[in-house]
C-alpha cells in the first residue's frame, strides 16, 4: 500500500515549484499536476522509486521548499535524485512541455533513404574516396 | 556426434544470445538436434518503452543496459569493487543484443596481427581474410543498411540496403570532419531500411539502446533465435547453468542447470558449446571445476581461463548546436564514423587506436551520463529549462572507443560476496585501465574537440571515461594454437575438453577498436562450419 500522504504530496508540490519553476513560456512543475495524477503514474512506472521519496519527503517535513532542495542535497543523494527524477520525468512526459521545448517525443518517422545523399551531390563523400585507402593490409608472415 | 537416445542432445548451446542463435540456426539448419539453455525469458518487442512518453524514466531502470541497476531476478549481478568499467549486458533471448544499437562493423586486418605489426600482445590464429566469408553471410542475414567503399577498409564488402539517412546529426558533424579532412564514412547498421526477413523497416524511434518496438532492429531474437525454432531447436529459457558435467574420460556430458521453478535438472549433450559472453562463459566454466579440472573447466593446460578481460573503455564528447539538430530522430546507431585514427602511430605516444561514431541524443535525460543520472540533478542546478532550451534537438555526441590490450590481471573470478538470485556466485571483474589506453583516450577526446569546433558546434562537454560502458566483453578465453598460451583452438574447440567449444567473444585475443558482434557471430560460424564438417569424427561421450 502506498505511503504517500496528502502531506507528502503538498510538501511535493512545493518542492516541484522550486526544482522546476515557471517562466513566460513553460509551466512550473504545479501546473502539470505532477504531485497528482503524474505521481501516481510514475510510481505504477517506478515502484522502485517510492522508498526514496517517501524517506526523503518526510526528512525535509516542515522545512521551506527551498530548505528542504539543500537538505536532500546535503544528506540524502539517493532520495535527492529519485525525487528529482520523478519531478522531471513527470514534466517532460506533459504534452505541454514538450510543445513549449519542441520536442515532439520518440515517435514513429519513417523516412527511406534518399538515392543521392547530399553528401554525395555536394561532393564532401568523395573528398574522403579521393585521400585513399587507410588500412594496413593484412602482414604476409610466411 | 549424433546419438540415438532423444534425451541426449547433439549439441547442447549455453547462452541465447547473438553467438548462441547463430550457431542454432546453422547447426539446425543442417539437421543437428540442438538444445539451448538460457536463463532469461523472451521479451516480445511491445515489452519495450521506445515508443512511449515514459520511454526515459522506464529505461533507467527495467532497460538499463546495466544488470547491477536493472535488478531483476533472470539476470545475475556483477561484483564491481575492483573494476574502472561496468560490464553491460541482458539476459534473455537475444541476449545482449536486445539493448544493442546494431552499428555493425566488421575487424580490420590489422585487428588480428597486433603482434606482428605493432609489437603488442598477441596475433590471432586466423586472419581477417579468414573470416570474410563468415561476414557476408552475416551481413545477408541480418541486412546490413550502409554504403560499400569504405577506403578505410579493404574492398569487397556488398551493403545489402543503403544507409539511414545521416539526418542534420551526421551532416553538422561531417562538415568539421570535412574542413579537416579527417575520415568519415555514412553508418553502417543492420537496422533495415526496408522490411526485412520478418523484420520491419526502422521508423526512427530512436531507441534502439532500450529495446526496439517496431520489431526492425536485428536483435539476434528476431534474426536467428525464429528460424531456429522454427528448424527444431529446443530452447529452454529460465534455465540457470550451474555446471558442466564431464565423464572420466574428461569429456563435456552436459550441464546441470535450475529451472524456473528452483529444481535442479540436468540436460545432457554430445557437444557442449559456450555462448555465455566473456563474463557468464568463464563464470560458468570455473563454477565447473572438478578433481580433473581444479581450476575451471578447461583451464588445465593455460590458465587462462577468465583472464586477458577486454571491456572498451568508453568515453564521448557531448557536441551542442545553436541550429535545431531532431536529434530526437533515429536510429541510435551510428550515423555517421571516422577510422581517421584508428591505425598506429607511435608519434602519438601509445599504440593501437580508437574508432569514433556519431549517435543523436534523443529525449531530455539522453545526454552522456544519462545513465547515472547526473544531468538532471545537474540541470536544476544551472536552471533546467536553461539547460534543457540549449539541448534538447541540438545536441550530438562522438563516442570513442579504445583498443584496449590483453592484460591477465584484468580478469573474471568468481565473487565471495555477491550472488545470484538462485544462491551461485556472481562474476567478480578486476579491471584497471591502463597507461596506454589512457593515453590514447585523452589523445583521441583532443581531436574530437578539434573535429567538434570545426563543425561549427557553439559547446561541448567531455565524458573521459565513461563508467558504465563495458558493452563490449572479450577475451577471457582466447583462441591460438599453443595450449599454454590459449584456452582454445581457432575453431573455438577446447584444448582441454574435445566437445567442448566457446563461440562468444571470449575467443578474441584482441579486441580491436570496432563493435565486436560481427566478428564474435562470423568467429562463432567459422566454429560451426569446422564442427559440422568434422561431425563424423567428433569424440562424443554417449
Amino acid at each position: 500500500m502506498s505511503q504517500i500522504t496528502p502531506a507528502l504530496r503538498k510538501a511535493f508540490r512545493n518542492l516541484a515549484d522550486i526544482m522546476i519553476p515557471g517562466t513566460d513560456t513553460m509551466p512550473r512543475g504545479s501546473d502539470v499536476t505532477l504531485h497528482e495524477d503524474v505521481l501516481d503514474r510514475i510510481m505504477e512506472l517506478r515502484p522502485d522509486l517510492e522508498e526514496g521519496f517517501v524517506r526523503g519527503m518526510t526528512a525535509i517535513a516542515g522545512m521551506s521548499a527551498a530548505e528542504g532542495k539543500e537538505h536532500l542535497k546535503q544528506n540524502d543523494k539517493t532520495a535527492y535524485y529519485d525525487i528529482g527524477l520523478i519531478a522531471a520525468s513527470g514534466y517532460y512526459m506533459d504534452p505541454r512541455v514538450r510543445e513549449a521545448i519542441g520536442y515532439p517525443g520518440q515517435v514513429s518517422n519513417p523516412k527511406k533513404p534518399a538515392p543521392v545523399p547530399e553528401y554525395i551531390a555536394n561532393g564532401m563523400l568523395k573528398r574522403v574516396i579521393d585521400r585513399g585507402s587507410i588500412y594496413r593490409p593484412t602482414p604476409d608472415t610466411d | 556426434m549424433a546419438s540415438g537416445d532423444q534425451n541426449v542432445a547433439d549439441v547442447l548451446i549455453i547462452g541465447g544470445g547473438a553467438s548462441g542463435g547463430v550457431v542454432a540456426k546453422h547447426l539446425t539448419d543442417a539437421g543437428v538436434r540442438v538444445v539451448c539453455l538460457e536463463q532469461g525469458d523472451h521479451v516480445d518487442p511491445s515489452e519495450f518503452a521506445g515508443d512511449k512518453p515514459e520511454w526515459e524514466l522506464v529505461s533507467k531502470k527495467r532497460w538499463h543496459p546495466n544488470p547491477n541497476r536493472r535488478d531483476i531476478e533472470t539476470d545475475y549481478p556483477t561484483d564491481v569493487r575492483d573494476s574502472d568499467v561496468e560490464p553491460m549486458m541482458y539476459c534473455g533471448v537475444g541476449g545482449s543484443t536486445l539493448l544493442y544499437t546494431a552499428m555493425w562493423m566488421r575487424f580490420l586486418p590489422s585487428d588480428f596481427r597486433v603482434k606482428t605489426l605493432d609489437g603488442v600482445a598477441d596475433d590471432w590464429p586466423i586472419t581477417y581474410e579468414d573470416l570474410v566469408p563468415y561476414y557476408n553471410i552475416l551481413d545477408e542475414e541480418l541486412g546490413l543498411a550502409g554504403l560499400a567503399g569504405d577506403p578505410a577498409y579493404p574492398p569487397g564488402q556488398r551493403m545489402i540496403m543503403p544507409p539511414h539517412p545521416i539526418g542534420k546529426v551526421g551532416m553538422k558533424a561531417v562538415k568539421g570532419m570535412d574542413q579537416l579532412g579527417w575520415h568519415w564514412w555514412p553508418g553502417s547498421n543492420t537496422i533495415p531500411t526496408e522490411p526485412y526477413r520478418g523484420r520491419n523497416e526502422c521508423v526512427r524511434y530512436g531507441t534502439c539502446s532500450t529495446g526496439c518496438p517496431q520489431r526492425a532492429k536485428s536483435s539476434f531474437d528476431q534474426t536467428h533465435w525464429t528460424f531456429a525454432i522454427k528448424n527444431g531447436a529446443k530452447l529452454i529459457t529460465r534455465a540457470r547453468v550451474k555446471e558442466i558435467t564431464v565423464n572420466d574420460s574428461g569429456l563435456a556430458t552436459g550441464a546441470v542447470y535450475i529451472d524456473r521453478n528452483g529444481r535442479e535438472r540436468r540436460q545432457k549433450a554430445n557437444v557442449v558449446i559456450m555462448c555465455a559472453s566473456s563474463i557468464g562463459t568463464p563464470r560458468i566454466l570455473l563454477m565447473s571445476e572438478s578433481g580433473k579440472f581444479p581450476n575451471g573447466l578447461g583451464n588445465n593446460s593455460s590458465g587462462l581461463l577468465g583472464k586477458n578481460l577486454m571491456m572498451h573503455p568508453f568515453s564521448a564528447v557531448a557536441a551542442y548546436s545553436e541550429e535545431p539538430l531532431e536529434s530526437w530522430l533515429g536510429p541510435a546507431g551510428h550515423t555517421i564514423y571516422s577510422l581517421q585514427f584508428y591505425e598506429t602511430d607511435k608519434s602519438r605516444g601509445f599504440v593501437r587506436g580508437a574508432k569514433w561514431g556519431i549517435t543523436p541524443v534523443a529525449g531530455p535525460f539522453s545526454l552522456r551520463g544519462g545513465q547515472d543520472n547526473d544531468p538532471i540533478i545537474n540541470a536544476w542546478d544551472d536552471g533546467i529549462h536553461s539547460v534543457f532550451d540549449q539541448t534538447v534537438g541540438k545536441v550530438f555526441e562522438w563516442g570513442v572507443i579504445a583498443e584496449d590490450l590483453p592484460e591477465e590481471h584484468n580478469r573474471v573470478t568468481l565473487s565471495d560476496e555477491l550472488t545470484d538470485s538462485d544462491g551461485l556466485p556472481a562474476p567478480k571483474i578486476n579491471y584497471k585501465t591502463s597507461e596506454n589506453t589512457r593515453k590514447l583516450l585523452d589523445w583521441h577526446i583532443e581531436r574530437v574537440i578539434e573535429a567538434i569546433e570545426a563543425s561549427g558546434c557553439t559547446g561541448y562537454t567531455v565524458s573521459n571515461p565513461v563508467r558504465e560502458c563495458g558493452w563490449h566483453l572479450s577475451g577471457t578465453a582466447r583462441m591460438g594454437t599453443d595450449p599454454e598460451r590459449s584456452v582454445v583452438n581457432e575453431f573455438g574447440v577446447s584444448h582441454d575438453v574435445e566437445n567442448l567449444l566457446v563461440c562468444d567473444g571470449s575467443v578474441f585475443v584482441t579486441c580491436s577498436g570496432l563493435h565486436p558482434t560481427a566478428t564474435i557471430t562470423a568467429s562463432a560460424l567459422r566454429s560451426v562450419d569446422n564442427l559440422l564438417q568434422n561431425r563424423y569424427n567428433q569424440r562424443v561421450p554417449l
